[in-house]
């Protein structure tokens, strides 16, 4: 009875502190990119007064598909988040596991690109057919990534990775798996859609692509999914990579490090072509993924 | 700024997050665009009053109408207004809007951009100085404090006088009216 209270205290807690996080770092994202251009940047809430704005406006639906989709992909990342460890926070890690979670992940782009489908716009689909071609790029050397950390540990349940983590030292610092750690932090922007690989959703070129036909509380539930997907992948490269954490405040401050560290990249970057970035995605990552896989095999055995 | 005000807020939410969150769509309608990327880019920072453009209409809340209006603008402009959600503020910025300015005895330009979409400000000058945005942007604090920016409301009200400005200067207009004309029900969006 005492574990059941506490269980359904961490699945509600889980996504709202998700979310407050979330929404703290686009907040943040935005100061520090003012600082970093010189400026004096907006308040840390301004995304909070952007969402209580969008909600009050009016908005318009272009059909049943456009509200779902995006309902679908809001729910994909909340469960995703139940199964992801925030700290000692982890609600359902112990029924799934990486493989769950990268299955579960596909659901987020799945629902924009459906709610984009009924938007028709041609920006819309522009802007999906890019973010496919560049989740085509990123998925092979994340899910090289994550085999190998599965074969080094030898489990599927993050749990186990942290606490052998815990027990011996961060994975970024183990021998074969730095490679693996170094080639999930190259494709951390992309998986992001931050600067370099921001082409998707490029305001100058085609209207924000997805986004162009949301606004009003669409805007509102798009900008909750986007805070969602920044504290997804943060917390899957701490949980994988720096060790976890014991408690949810050392969890966070490891991925403050971790976004800042992006958010530098993401200021000082032009935009990619989607076909540069293939090339470059398919290249040093995967190579680096590539021989992180093969050594881990090769010492295993 | 009383935009730490908890009270405020707590009061009137809407009208307080519209203050500080107006995005605003760059559409370059004319020659004052110009005085635009110095205000938002590191010289004058417009994000610190919380002003950001956005690139689709759907999204901003805030349409300045930057210089002359010729006739092919301004249905761009008529249907990029339509598009956008309410509550939405313009703001005229140049002479060239409000009466013509240099332009005044032009076949081609609008000379009173009120007329065809309702105008929550006007910023007058050839050019106006990037400063004279920031004004106008606290200016319509205090209008939409005082429910004073109303321009979307006199659009829904008057929409029949209005589309019958817009199409004795554009001929037929090729999209249907956003309000229906006959009754003052509210329509929607196309």
């Amino acid at each position: 009875m005492e574990s059941m209270v506490a269980k359904i205290t961490q699945i509600i807690l889980s996504p709202v502190l998700a979310l407050i996080v979330g929404v703290f770092f686009l907040g943040l994202a935005r100061k520090i990119m003012a600082r970093i251009h010189w400026r004096y940047g907006p308040p840390l809430i301004q995304p909070v007064i952007d969402m209580i704005k969008l909600f009050y406006q009016k908005g318009v639906s272009h059909g049943r598909m456009f509200d779902l989709g995006i309902i679908l992909s809001l729910a994909g990342s909340i469960v995703v988040v139940l199964f992801l460890p925030f700290g000692r926070i982890a609600p359902l890690s112990s029924s799934g596991g990486l493989l769950v979670i990268l299955y579960i992940m596909l659901l987020a782009p799945l629902g924009m690109a459906l709610s984009g489908g009924q938007g028709a716009n041609p920006n819309i689909s522009i802007g999906i057919s890019r973010k496919l071609i560049l989740s085509l790029g990123y998925e092979v050397p994340l899910l090289l990534v994550l085999l190998t950390v599965m074969t080094r540990y030898k489990t599927i349940s993050i749990m186990e990775v942290v606490s052998a983590q815990q027990s011996t030292s961060w994975s970024i610092i183990s021998f074969p798996l730095f490679l693996s750690g170094l080639s999930y932090f190259l494709i951390l922007p992309a998986i992001l859609g931050i600067r370099p690989f921001d082409m998707s959703s490029a305001p100058q070129e085609i209207s924000s692509g997805p986004m162009v036909e949301y606004g009003g509380k669409y805007l509102a539930l798009a900008t909750i999914e986007h805070a969602f997907v920044l504290f997804i992948s943060i917390a899957l490269f701490v949980n994988l990579f720096l060790g976890g954490a014991a408690n949810p405040v050392t969890f966070f401050l490891k991925m403050l490090v971790v976004f800042v560290l992006g958010l530098c990249i993401n200021a000082v970057f032009p935009r990619f072509r989607i076909e540069q970035a293939i090339k470059y995605l398919w290249k040093w990552p995967t190579l680096l993924a590539f021989l992180g896989l093969i050594i881990t095999l090769a010492i295993r055995s | 700024m009383d935009r730490n005000q908890i009270t405020k807020w707590l009061k009137a939410p809407a009208k307080m997050a519209n203050k500080y969150s107006l995005h605003a769509i760059y559409f370059c309608t004319g020659c004052g665009i110009i005085e635009v990327p110095p205000v938002i880019t590191s010289r004058w920072d417009a994000e610190r009053f919380g002003v950001i453009p956005v690139a689709t209409p759907r999204q901003a809340n805030l349409f300045l109408i930057t210089g002359y209006v010729s006739v092919k603008t301004l249905r761009a402009i008529i249907r990029t207004y339509e598009q956008m959600p309410e509550p939405k503020y313009t703001v005229g910025f140049g002479s060239c809007p409000i009466n013509g300015g240099m332009y005044w005895d032009s076949y081609n330009t609008i000379k009173h951009l009120d007329k065809y979409i309702p105008i929550d400000g006007w910023i007058a000058g050839c050019m106006p100085r990037p400063e004279a945005i920031f004004i106008a942007v606290t200016h319509l604090w205090t209008l939409i404090d005082k429910e004073m920016a109303n321009g979307y409301i006199r659009y829904r009200e008057n929409y029949k006088s209005y589309r019958r400005n817009q199409e004795s200067a554009l001929g037929k207009l090729e999209w249907p009216p956003l309000f229906l004309v006959s009754n003052e029900s509210q329509g929607n969006e196309q």
